[in-house]
């Protein structure tokens, strides 16, 4: 689903959108940035989630943790964006390979609670280090940093480069789950003792992607705290974690594209449905449309579509050759 | 750090039972539920809360004593919880476990939205019951007499159901379902009235923490919030699908938190996870889990 | 897709594209002046706060005549629902979409979010909610001021007031682990030591996630101080005290409570009965206070009461517009330069002073008892003043300040 040139064609398209967001009326800057930030989140989760089978319910971890470096090196002098964002990368890859040998020896269920225990732990540990993070004030950001002597003040300009690394982020993914790596993913999905068999270490796999997905959400969190001046203990707390696999899962698990699509959905409705008459009853709303998703359409706005699409026409599949032609799949044999 | 003497230590001791209590009920709620439908209940800790205003809006309208409500309330609210059950979850039996439980985190949302709509978002006053109120001597202390009521109320309810669940005819029937659904029902065992049955049941159970969780705490739409993630932590300590694990964990981990706060007040929140996470490391299944099918 | 084509055609349409973006909705010079009221619309603090902070601003501005400088005023409210980064996020589109003031901010990390933002925008804010004295300490700025009350004058006040008195000299604390409990037993701590008293012991209990409060309590019950400090907010404090009852603590020893609201004692009477709190005012404090209140209570219309933040939006708002109208624009710095040092009085803030050295708005603040309800002469009238505080005992003194100013 994810090579091939349609597949491409969504990226553009979507890449597309992202470069005119801000002259869209109604869409203010920040929020469109904050967006972009959730949006390569949702990407980093997918490739758990979607590719690997691995349900985390604490990828505050990364996201809250990495804005949270890379903030606190600012507010201690650093001026230097990419210095400040990497940092926090660093953070978030360090965690992810520390959390990931942990919890990867266990799925499911039990994964889940692991990623969101120590999720807590992290949470707890922040709001305790009040001189370093501001416990709950949250720490404020003087200043975004320059980038090669260019300040990033401004907001449009911000919002330019932070696509322009979410793009990149979500071009590593695509090529990451349509690698052999990804295939080795793949198999592992569908039958993990197989793929044991055959000689693969499925648990360095699951480690590998979940070092990638935690580093990338690292990656959207750190950009987010530049977005709103502002690393808050929001970004670590349990609820955030919950919004990004709520988002994922509105978009399409297992599309990459899709949790683009579902983070959009979700930060729109959020954002706008909380200034409307029904403001305040704004978790219901959610609430709501994640529990429909879940019911009837679990394979998300992106998925839902594709399925559609995939079932009307004769389904191309890629030549085993020339992976860049699409053939007609007669036999009809792929799903 | 107070006064470290061994009657300060023995009350906290007591403090702890009180919250295992609590503890236990719940991830007994928990574990039952998840060991019959394989559904990881994010929304407990609403039913507890539930639980909570069934007193409430009972001893306002009606007059509902106390005593009562402590049956009435696990009655309604599980028969919501079968509601929900027969109604919305039911749909996702055959698919991954995992949509249950995001299934159960979306109705935590519009539950406690719901609730925070009628009831608003500060508390509601909920009252000790003037029988139980005041305090008993204990001979080193004097200990608020509702406090020991607590005590006693989830020491009883929880050997009850673990007679019912390892000793009798029915919770034989309960065992066997989660084990061998297909083979239970071969034997003309209805298995999803059963399922049923249990995941109200289950909710029962923490509407019962609810209820004697009112009148110590602030009862208020999130009061679940602060519970949940807990009594998850439980849950996996004792092993999942474990009662007598949920149990022991619960009382032993209320202790533990109890002195930790004391002792070591900085770690003292983490301490739950911390001991989550050792256990993953060294026991995976958890203290009383059958290292089984991996979830 | 060929990656190298892909970035370039990227880095051009990006590079054409950034500068000809421009902030949208910039407000024109004869547009709305718009008044961001920036609360918890519907949360925990919904009823100190919320819909009722935006109904008084309104009324400043219907009472201040609709119009400043020939323009008319807006007011929009904003709910930032507790969280730091969607306050951040609302306040910089509200200023960029023509709103001159933030105000109100109940919750610091929304007052300190939103702060920043002022800062960065060079446009004004105005916490009234907001309680955390780094608002004029570490994270003071040019452009925000801090109007009601700060966990300074709270512990200062009932502190002091309650130290002076020969039973009021030992105390034991309930404190919660976190940057606002640590501040209110450190400032709770100077005001008791000052009146010669002091702290027998202060229980720092983990935050957040505490709910029994017993261990606590039974200790402070063993150690017999005169007072027991209750240094928490929100449900915790209800917690604390409904269990303080529990024990019968409150007829042991004098209860201070370190933060409570008028809608607190509404929701729960019985919980907060008997217990000694500071408030920045009280819609029964006087005469011209009540004649305020009353027709705050006839719009709002069901019968509550105005909390003294939602008085202070109404007292803010209305300096505010004056000020714009002296200055005769709406200029932020130009605002602030008029502002201050400038000395008021009005039914809100009585000896009031916009205090140029940290951006602290220091007036009176009351020392108060909460009545139970078996007592009180009609309904909502639950304080009764024992103690007027001057504003120089009140606040964190000039000297003592932790603002760096740089301006």
């Amino acid at each position: 689903m994810i090579a091939g040139r349609r597949a491409a064609l969504v990226g553009v398209a979507l890449l597309a959108i992202g470069l005119v967001l801000p002259f869209v009326h109604g869409v203010y800057i920040v929020f469109a940035i904050d967006l972009v930030c959730f949006a390569l989140a949702a990407v980093a989760f997918d490739l758990l989630l979607g590719f690997t089978g691995l349900l985390s319910f604490g990828h505050a971890l990364f996201w809250g943790g990495a804005g949270y470096v890379s903030t606190i090196l600012i507010a201690h002098g650093v001026t230097s964006f990419p210095l400040a964002v990497l940092a926090g990368v660093g953070y978030a890859f360090v965690l992810s390979v520390v959390v990931g040998a942990v919890a990867v020896r266990r799925s499911g269920i039990y994964f889940a609670m692991i990623t969101l225990a120590i999720g807590e732990i992290q949470y707890f540990v922040a709001f305790q280090l009040i001189d370093l993070t501001g416990g709950e004030n949250g720490l404020p950001e003087p200043t975004r940093g320059t980038l090669f002597g260019l300040s990033l003040e401004n907001d449009h300009v911000y919002y330019y480069l932070v696509l322009a690394i979410a793009a990149a982020g979500t071009l590593l993914a695509v090529r990451a789950v349509t690698s052999p790596f990804g295939a080795v993913l793949a198999a592992m999905r569908e039958n993990e003792t197989r793929a044991k068999s055959i000689g693969y270490d499925t648990d360095r796999f699951k480690l590998a992607a979940f070092v990638m997905s935690g580093t990338l959400a690292g990656l959207a969190g750190a950009l987010y705290a530049g977005a709103n001046r502002l690393a808050s203990l929001d970004a670590v707390d349990w609820h955030t974690s919950g919004a990004i696999v709520m988002m994922t899962i509105l978009g399409g698990i297992g599309t990459i594209y899709g949790p683009i699509v579902g983070a959009a959905v979700f930060q729109s409705l959020d954002f706008f449905v909380s200034k409307t008459a029904i403001g305040d009853k704004t978790n219901i709303v959610m609430g709501l449309v994640f529990a429909i998703v879940i019911l009837v359409a679990r394979r998300g706005i992106v998925g839902e579509l594709l399925h559609h699409l995939n079932a009307r026409r004769p389904r191309f599949v890629e030549d085993e050759d020339d992976p860049d032609r699409l053939v007609a799949d007669v036999a009809g044999e792929t799903a | 750090m107070s006064q470290l003497t061994p009657d300060y230590l023995l009350i906290q001791i007591f403090n702890g039972l009180v919250n295992g209590g609590f503890y236990a009920l719940l991830a007994l709620g928990l574990s039952i539920i998840f060991g019959m439908l394989r559904i990881v209940n994010f929304a407990h800790g609403t039913m507890y809360m539930l639980g909570a205003f069934v007193a409430y809006y009972g001893a306002q309208e009606i007059h509902l004593p106390f005593f009562a409500a402590l049956i009435v309330a696990p009655l309604v609210v599980g028969a919501f919880g079968l509601l929900l059950e027969v109604t919305l979850l039911r749909r996702l039996y055959g698919l991954d476990p995992l949509y249950n439980l995001l299934l159960t985190f979306a109705l935590v949302l519009v539950i406690e939205d719901l609730m925070r709509l009628v009831a608003g978002a500060l508390g509601s006053p909920y009252e000790t019951p003037a029988m139980l109120a005041g305090a008993t001597n204990l001979g080193f202390t004097e200990y608020p007499t509702y406090r020991l009521f607590v005590i006693v109320v989830s020491v009883i309810v929880c050997a009850a159901v673990y007679v019912i669940i390892e000793r009798t005819q029915l919770g034989a029937k309960i065992r066997a379902a989660t084990e061998k659904p297909d083979l239970t029902r071969a034997f003309g065992i209805d298995t999803s009235r059963l399922v049923s049955a249990t995941f109200a049941f289950g909710v029962a159970l923490a509407a019962l923490g609810g209820v004697l969780a009112a009148p110590n705490t602030n009862v208020q739409p999130t009061m679940g919030d602060s519970v949940i993630i807990n009594t998850f932590a439980i849950v996996v300590i004792g092993g999942m699908g474990s009662i007598l694990g949920s149990i022991v964990a619960g009382f032993a981990l209320g202790v533990i938190a109890a002195v930790g706060a004391v002792l070591f007040p900085p770690i003292a929140n983490t301490l739950i996870f911390i001991v989550m996470v050792l256990v993953i490391l060294f026991r995976p299944a958890g203290l009383f889990g059958k290292p089984e099918r991996a979830a | 897709m060929n990656t190298s084509r892909f970035c370039y055609a990227f880095a051009a349409a990006a590079a054409l594209l950034a500068p000809l973006a421009s902030p949208s909705g910039v407000a024109a010079d004869n547009g709305p002046i718009k008044i961001a009221v920036i609360t918890d619309m519907s949360g925990v603090y919904a009823a100190i706060s919320g819909q009722g902070a935006v109904e008084a601003t309104k009324m400043a501005v219907e009472d201040f005549g609709g119009k400043v400088l020939g323009r008319d005023i807006e007011v929009d409210g904003i709910d930032h629902r507790n969280k730091g980064d969607e306050a951040a996020a609302k306040a910089a589109e509200a200023y960029d979409s023509g709103a001159e003031l933030a105000l109100d901010l109940t919750n610091s990390a929304t007052a300190v979010a939103v702060a920043g933002v002022a800062k960065q925008k060079h446009k004004l804010a105005i916490v009234t909610g907001g309680a955390s004295s780094a608002i004029t300490g570490e994270s003071c700025n040019q452009f925000t001021y801090h109007y009601a009350y700060d966990t300074y004058a709270l512990a200062s006040s009932t502190g002091r007031n309650i130290a002076r008195q020969p039973n009021g000299k030992t105390w034991y604390g309930i404190v919660p682990n976190y940057k606002f409990g640590q501040s209110m037993l450190a400032d709770f701590t100077t005001a008791v030591e000052g009146e010669g008293g002091k702290f027998v012991h202060a229980d720092m209990y983990p935050f957040p996630g505490t709910t029994d409060f017993s261990s606590y309590l039974l200790a402070a019950k063993e150690a017999k101080p005169q007072v027991l400090g209750v240094l928490n907010a929100g449900a915790d404090t209800v917690n604390t005290m409904k269990q303080v009852k529990q024990f019968g603590l409150d007829k042991q020893m004098k209860i201070a409570v370190g933060l409570l609201f008028l809608s607190d004692v509404d929701a729960l009477p019985d919980v907060f009965s008997g217990s000694r709190i500071t408030t920045s005012w009280y819609w029964n404090e006087d005469k011209a206070a009540r004649a305020w209140a009353d027709r705050y209570t006839k719009r709002v219309g069901n019968g509550t009461r105005p909390t003294d933040i939602q008085a202070a939006d109404y007292s803010a708002t209305m300096q505010w517009l004056n000020a714009v109208k002296a200055v005769g624009s709406v200029d932020a710095e130009k605002v602030q330069k008029y502002l201050d040092g400038r000395q008021f009085n009005d039914f809100y803030a009585h000896a009031g002073e916009w205090r140029a050295r940290d951006h602290r708005v220091t007036h009176e603040m009351y020392v108060v008892d909460v009545l139970d309800k078996s007592v009180i002469k009609e309904p909502h009238a639950w304080f009764k003043i024992v103690q007027v505080i001057p504003p120089s005992r009140a606040f964190r003194p000039e000297s003592q300040s932790k603002c760096n100013k740089d301006w």
